[in-house]
């Protein structure tokens, strides 16, 4: 609720939100359009439109955990209460699950709102072709999204430029992992970087549940293996924060701004 | 640390001009991350929209895009778009939200208190930026020539002249924002969807006849949709800036509009926020 009502104090953010969100799918739609064929105009009628749409659920939702989870801990050290805030009678990662569900609201209502806006300027709507598997990849994203927020909230401790690394990992993520396109389009020696991100499988899952498309493993492995990668990387993320801030303890660096 | 020993003159100016550029360098040093970003983020950009693009175009994307633009060289056309894009970034981010920095350090204050004229004391914030830009586009444009273009290399030169001159209004636009910026105080919402709208408006990875016209009018009114136009012609067709005499001299319009607009609207903010008390409000 702290967080839900610091949000909300600023409406200017909120209300910039709402309107660069859509803009940024306009801006890389008149982009693409150049490459599509002659004879289509726009990203939609090359077949595109759901494609990218979805693209951005998947940016956004990374979002949650770099700028949502991660950001946590920068916001409260320049701030100057991150010691009050460790100090309160509540389990760190409790608080900071409390701000990723704080963002994972908002995130949520301006997905459905672009989608929606979209929606009504004649782009047509994102059909899932098996929706409950959808939800399924959506569930293991979003664990394996939490840990890395976790591992990303503690790394806020040892690196102070928190906005460069932040975002060279956003835009690494939305090249790599296949956010926008396909991981086919990427040339072969670095298309095994992708494979080796475990994102990647998060979204080739969703994109699957959505629409057909062929996965980049059998099936079976594929949801095999991103429900190990989830539990993984929530442990993983959980254990590097703890260990993390253990560190900065000892050393004195954790409200070090 | 620069002793100023007049307050008067030219000479008082330039020490002035010194001091916040020395300033403003010190700071990007202190900070590298923020140049590194700078210099990374128009390439991500470029490789993003060539991805995408190459997946909507299938093996006809480069063909599709050289009927629509002109040329086949993709990459240098973005990296055009890109380059001028994040010197507009830096102006915005940077002569925008400058002084909301200060207020926000509490600084303010003994900044306008300084004996220094506020046109010179905007101008010293923008010449760190002119340096910083300047670094910005030879290294992203000089590598990206280098690699895929080499025999149009030397066209970086009135590339850059292009550049330059577009760079007097972008400073303008920045005065305009650092006077609204005092006023509302919400710089980082604003400031990223001007540069989205910048982006979209200017033609960064397309030609601006592809947006609507009434939108046309509005990219009209921007110096980066000349400055990435010329750009665009001097470097892949060969032109030169003698012949496309035509919009520099709308830039050089703009170059007088802007400054005067921006400099006329930053004080009428600074004369209501006197009055008001606003300066030092977090």
């Amino acid at each position: 609720m702290k967080e839900l009502r610091s949000y909300f104090r600023q409406p200017a953010w909120v209300l910039g939100e709402f309107i660069s969100t859509p803009l940024w799918f306009f801006f890389f739609a008149l982009g693409v359009t150049l490459f599509a064929p002659t004879t289509s105009t726009t990203p939609q009628e090359s077949g595109g439109f759901s494609f990218f749409l979805l693209g951005f659920v998947f940016i956004i939702l990374f979002s949650t955990a770099v700028w949502g989870i991660g950001q946590t801990v920068r916001n409260e050290q320049t701030a100057g209460t991150l010691e009050q805030f460790f100090l309160a009678p509540a389990s760190r990662i409790t608080l900071i699950i409390g701000r990723w569900a704080r963002v994972f609201l908002t995130d949520t209502i301006i997905i459905g709102y672009t989608t929606l806006l979209l929606y009504l300027i004649g782009g047509g709507l994102v059909t899932l072709s098996n929706p409950a598997l959808f939800l399924l990849g959506l569930g293991l994203f979003e664990i394996a999204l939490i840990g890395f927020g976790l591992f990303f909230a503690g790394l806020t401790m040892r690196i102070k430029s928190y906005n460069t690394i932040a975002n060279l990992v956003f835009f690494g993520y939305m090249i790599i992992c296949g956010a926008l396109f396909p991981i086919t389009v990427i040339p072969m020696p670095f298309r095994y970087v992708s494979m080796v991100i475990p994102f990647t499988y998060y979204i080739d899952l969703m994109r699957h549940a959505a629409f057909s498309t062929p996965t980049i493993l059998p099936e079976v492995i594929e949801y095999t293996a991103s429900a190990l990668l989830s539990v993984s990387m929530l442990l993983v993320g959980f254990i590097a924060f703890n260990k993390i801030e253990e560190s900065a303890r000892k050393q004195g660096s954790i409200a070090t701004s | 640390m620069i002793r100023m020993e007049t307050t008067s003159g030219v000479r008082a100016i330039l020490q002035a001009w010194a001091a916040i550029f020395w300033k403003g360098i010190k700071h990007y040093t202190r900070y590298p991350g923020n140049f590194v970003l700078y210099l990374v983020i128009p390439f991500l950009f470029t490789l993003l929209i060539f991805g995408m693009g190459q997946f909507v175009g299938g093996n006809n994307a480069a063909t599709n895009f050289a009927a629509r633009t002109g040329t086949t060289n993709i990459i240098v056309y973005e990296i055009l778009g890109s380059a001028v894009w994040m010197t507009s970034w830096v102006v915005v981010e940077d002569v925008g939200v400058v002084l909301r920095d200060e207020q926000m350090k509490g600084t303010l204050e003994q900044n306008f208190l300084a004996p220094v004229n506020r046109f010179t004391l905007l101008i010293g914030m923008s010449l760190t930026d002119v340096v910083i830009t300047t670094g910005i586009f030879f290294i992203v444009v000089g590598v990206t020539l280098a690699i895929a273009l080499p025999s149009a290399f030397l066209t970086i030169i009135p590339a850059f002249l292009a550049l330059l001159v577009g760079l007097i209004p972008m400073f303008g636009i920045g005065f305009l924002f650092a006077g609204y910026i005092i006023k509302f105080k919400e710089p980082y919402i604003l400031t990223q969807i001007v540069n989205l709208l910048f982006a979209t408006l200017t033609g960064t990875y397309y030609p601006v006849t592809l947006l609507p016209y009434w939108v046309q009018f509005l990219s009209g009114v921007l110096p980066q949709t000349y400055v990435i136009d010329d750009m665009r012609r001097i470097v892949l067709a060969n032109q030169t800036l003698v012949s496309l005499y035509g919009s520099v001299f709308i830039l050089l319009a703009l170059a007088l509009a802007y400054p005067a607009i921006g400099y006329a609207v930053f004080k009428q903010f600074e004369k209501k926020a006197g009055v008001t008390g606003e300066f030092s409000k977090y």
